[in-house]
């Protein structure tokens, strides 16, 4: 748009007096619906794959239908009416919750402090390693991590249970996947442990953003490293934090394949997450209308989560 | 949790939405083959097998190539899935109403469904009991496919369920073969004594410990109380014998398994078989010749079975085995049914039944003289004839239950197993979700 309205600007410079009264009103309106044209495209795919899906999500999710025979009956919100009643929505939903809460403290916190850490160093072959090194799980696909954590977690011949013995911490080596009390807890581990390196090395690049001035002014003023910490660099990267949380809680209500993986929603369902139940509901039994009634919770959860935290960063936005 | 998911939770929905738009238009009438229909060598073949399996997959491909060598016009596009893919797939493929010409199922409800939405063809004119090709068929098996009175479908072999053991650890502990459910617990004791692992048990995918289960309800419920129960609109699941089967198995778990078998693959498990890391593991038929190769700790020759025991005072059918025959469908939305069935008969000929029923592939053929004993294993020769023997082929709990019972049978049996849940609330559980499937 910048670039189209300098276009007219040019063309006014050279121009007589009707240039320098501009083009008519509907001329301008014209112009405008034409530079849409620029953007079409772009409004097609994102409504073909994104907007008609969720309104026509939402219409499923008001029937009750069988794929091989093709019946449809529509039974309005009975089937939000059955997530209620359902415990297993209730338990995914802790699930993911629990998923919510670590991966914001691991993934959001301690990975900013870490990033401070990284950047605070003096040299720069040091940060550029330290930030490959965390990285590096990051890059490593989440099906693969998910199984090769399914191997360090086996009893008796997993990584896990080994290094237990190395250290002579026998007693707390645990069956981490087959229990019901930690088998999500153990989904939630691996995941921090892929996730941590991609969220501090976007901290790394808000911190580098951060003008050097303020630092040497606060040294100036006798504010020590954690001071700084807490007063110049949380403030000044508080945009990249609230993005981060907002990825980190709308990453935790989709999280799929990892326990796909790991456990399958087992045992027992202790692991289910809203992701793999409405699978499990829409693929496995069939019940695709219930399948999309928790495809709705979803998303009412990861956008009420954005709307949020978009709220929230603007009101505490640092302007410089 | 790096990866994003919200475009797969929305388009999983979304396809799913579109797939059953497209779904509701495939309900039709029910198609008939015609046995006086003119075969078109021609064209493109499209079948859905469940033999995905590296040792298994070049089965399909060989036929597949013969045939077309047979009639250079037609091209055949197989689609393999394994035995945990298919479902998924199948599923898939009905949905986006793309069903392959030819399709992978299994009996009970689960082949039921292609019935109810008329989506297979009705082959009872061309492989009926009564024809030419459904005589080179075993009548049990191919009973197995007859959904109201009439065939819709072809067995391509038998599957049952057997305890493989390891011959040498037997001997070398002087155990015999169990006679009763009984004595196979003593046993487990001399074994776990000597430090092994009596029985590897992996029931991370939740249905290795339902067929323990299928197994044991079959000796323990009389069959007749079985097949009232499988359907929701009759189930009661009321009969004792439910309790007495799953604490007969919660002794089982606790004096034959080592660890938590929810947490071990059924492949972490088989290994640890075939490893000699354990004494027995409860297998399929088919998966004999995968137990114990040549590539294995464990010898071909060490390799041996029994079925699973029966326990003292039993009242349901103590010479029931668990296990059903598995076979292919034709689509009744196929552009050429007869070459369909004529591929069908083929891959049903005698000579190709031989070549499934031995090494590599070990899968008993259910084609009348389809297997030859001198290149099976004489393990999967003996196993033949176990089945031949059974009185009821006990079907597996998890394809012949409504899907809903199916779920509660194997989540709560998932619970049995971590010391969960009780039998009582196993049978509560399994009796809501019946329920719940009638209404």
């Amino acid at each position: 748009m910048e670039a189209f309205r300098q276009t007219q600007g040019g063309a006014a410079s050279r121009g007589g007096a009707t240039d320098m009264q501009g083009p008519s009103p509907a001329r301008r309106l014209f112009d405008k619906l034409l530079s849409l044209r620029w953007v079409l495209l772009a409004v097609i795919i994102v409504s073909g794959f994104i907007y008609i899906p969720i309104v026509e999500n939402f219409r499923v999710s008001m029937t009750n239908r069988d794929i091989f025979t093709g019946e449809v009956s529509n039974v309005g919100l009975a089937n939000y009416q059955r997530l209620l009643d359902d415990p297993v929505v209730w338990r995914a939903l802790l699930n993911n919750t629990f998923y919510a809460l670590i991966s914001i403290v691991f993934q959001v916190f301690c990975a900013f402090i870490l990033a401070a850490i990284i950047e605070g160093l003096r040299s720069r072959r040091a940060r550029n390693f330290w930030r490959a090194v965390y990285f590096i799980p990051s890059a490593i696909s989440t099906t693969v991590t998910g199984l090769l954590f399914y191997f360090i977690y086996q009893p008796d011949v997993g990584l896990m249970d080994a290094a237990l013995s190395f250290l002579g911490l026998e007693q707390f080596s645990h069956p981490w996947l087959a229990l019901e009390s930690t088998a999500i807890f153990g989904i939630i581990a691996m995941s921090q442990w892929q996730g941590f390196g991609y969220s501090t090395l976007l901290f790394s690049i808000a911190i580098q953003k951060i003008p050097r001035e303020l630092y040497d002014a606060a040294t100036m003023d006798g504010a020590g490293p954690v001071r700084q910490l807490f007063s110049i660099t949380f403030p000044m990267a508080r945009e990249m934090s609230g993005l981060m949380i907002i990825v980190t809680i709308t990453g935790a209500f989709q999280v799929f394949n990892e326990v796909m993986v790991m456990t399958g929603g087992g045992p027992s369902n202790s692991s289910q997450v809203l992701g793999t139940w409405l699978y499990q509901q829409a693929f496995i039994l069939n019940d695709f209308g219930y399948g999309a009634a928790i495809a709705a919770i979803i998303f009412a959860v990861t956008m009420l989560t954005g709307i949020a935290q978009v709220w929230y960063t603007r009101k505490r936005r640092v302007q410089l | 949790m790096k990866t994003s998911k919200y475009m797969k939770t929305v388009l999983l929905s979304a396809c799913s939405a579109i797939g059953l738009a497209a779904a509701n238009a495939a309900a039709a009438e029910v198609v008939v083959a015609d046995p006086d229909a003119q075969v078109d060598h021609s064209g493109t073949l499209s079948i859905l097998t469940k033999f995905g399996s590296q040792q298994l997959s070049p089965y399909f491909a060989d036929i597949a190539e013969k045939y077309q060598e047979l009639h250079p016009d037609v091209s055949i596009e197989l689609i393999q899935e394994t035995d945990d893919s298919v479902k998924d797939k199948t599923k898939t493929l009905v949905a986006t109403n793309s069903l392959p010409d030819i399709f992978f199922t299994w009996t009970g409800t689960w082949g039921g469904n292609f019935i109810r939405g008329d989506r297979a063809v009705d082959l009872t004119a061309v492989v009926g009991p009564d024809t030419e090709w459904g005589r080179t068929l075993t009548p049990a098996a191919l009973d197995a496919f007859v959904y109201n009175d009439r065939n819709f479908g072809v067995p391509l072999y038998l599957d049952a369920k057997f305890m493989g053991y390891n011959k040498k650890i037997f001997a070398d502990l002087g155990i015999e073969v169990p006679e009763s459910f009984e004595e196979l617990l003593t046993a487990c004791d001399s074994i776990r004594d000597a430090g092994i692992t009596p029985v590897s048990l992996g029931n991370k995918e939740s249905w290795p410990v339902v067929h323990y289960i299928g197994q044991l309800v079959a000796y323990n419920v009389p069959t007749e109380t079985l097949k009232k129960d499988f359907d929701p609109a009759t189930a009661e699941y009321s009969d004792p014998g439910y309790i007495a089967s799953l604490r007969q198995f919660d002794e089982f778990r606790k004096r034959c398994t080592d660890g938590a078998p929810n947490g071990i693959s059924y492949e972490a498990a088989v290994q640890a078989f075939s490893d000699e890391k354990s004494a027995m593991y409860y297998q399929e038929i088919l998966e004999f010749d995968e137990s114990a190769t040549e590539e294995t700790t464990m010898r071909p020759e060490d390799f041996g079975y029994f079925t699973l025991p029966v326990p003292e005072g039993a009242k349901g059918d103590p010479n029931a085995i668990e296990g059903a025959p598995e076979g292919y469908m034709v689509s009744a939305a196929s552009d050429n049914i007869p070459l369909a069935v004529d591929f069908l008969k083929f891959l049903t000929s005698q000579e190709n039944g031989k070549i499934l029923s031995a090494s590599p592939y070990g899968q008993p053929s259910a084609v009348i003289g389809g297997s030859d004993e001198a290149t099976m294993n004489p393990n999967v020769v003996a196993g033949m004839a176990d089945i031949d023997k059974a009185s009821y082929l006990m079907p597996w709990l998890d394809t012949v239950n409504h899907p809903r019972v199916a779920a509660a049978w194997l989540t709560s049996l998932q619970s049995l197993t971590s010391g969960g849940m009780t039998p009582e609330e196993v049978m509560n559980t399994v009796r809501d979700a019946a329920s719940a499937a009638d209404q």
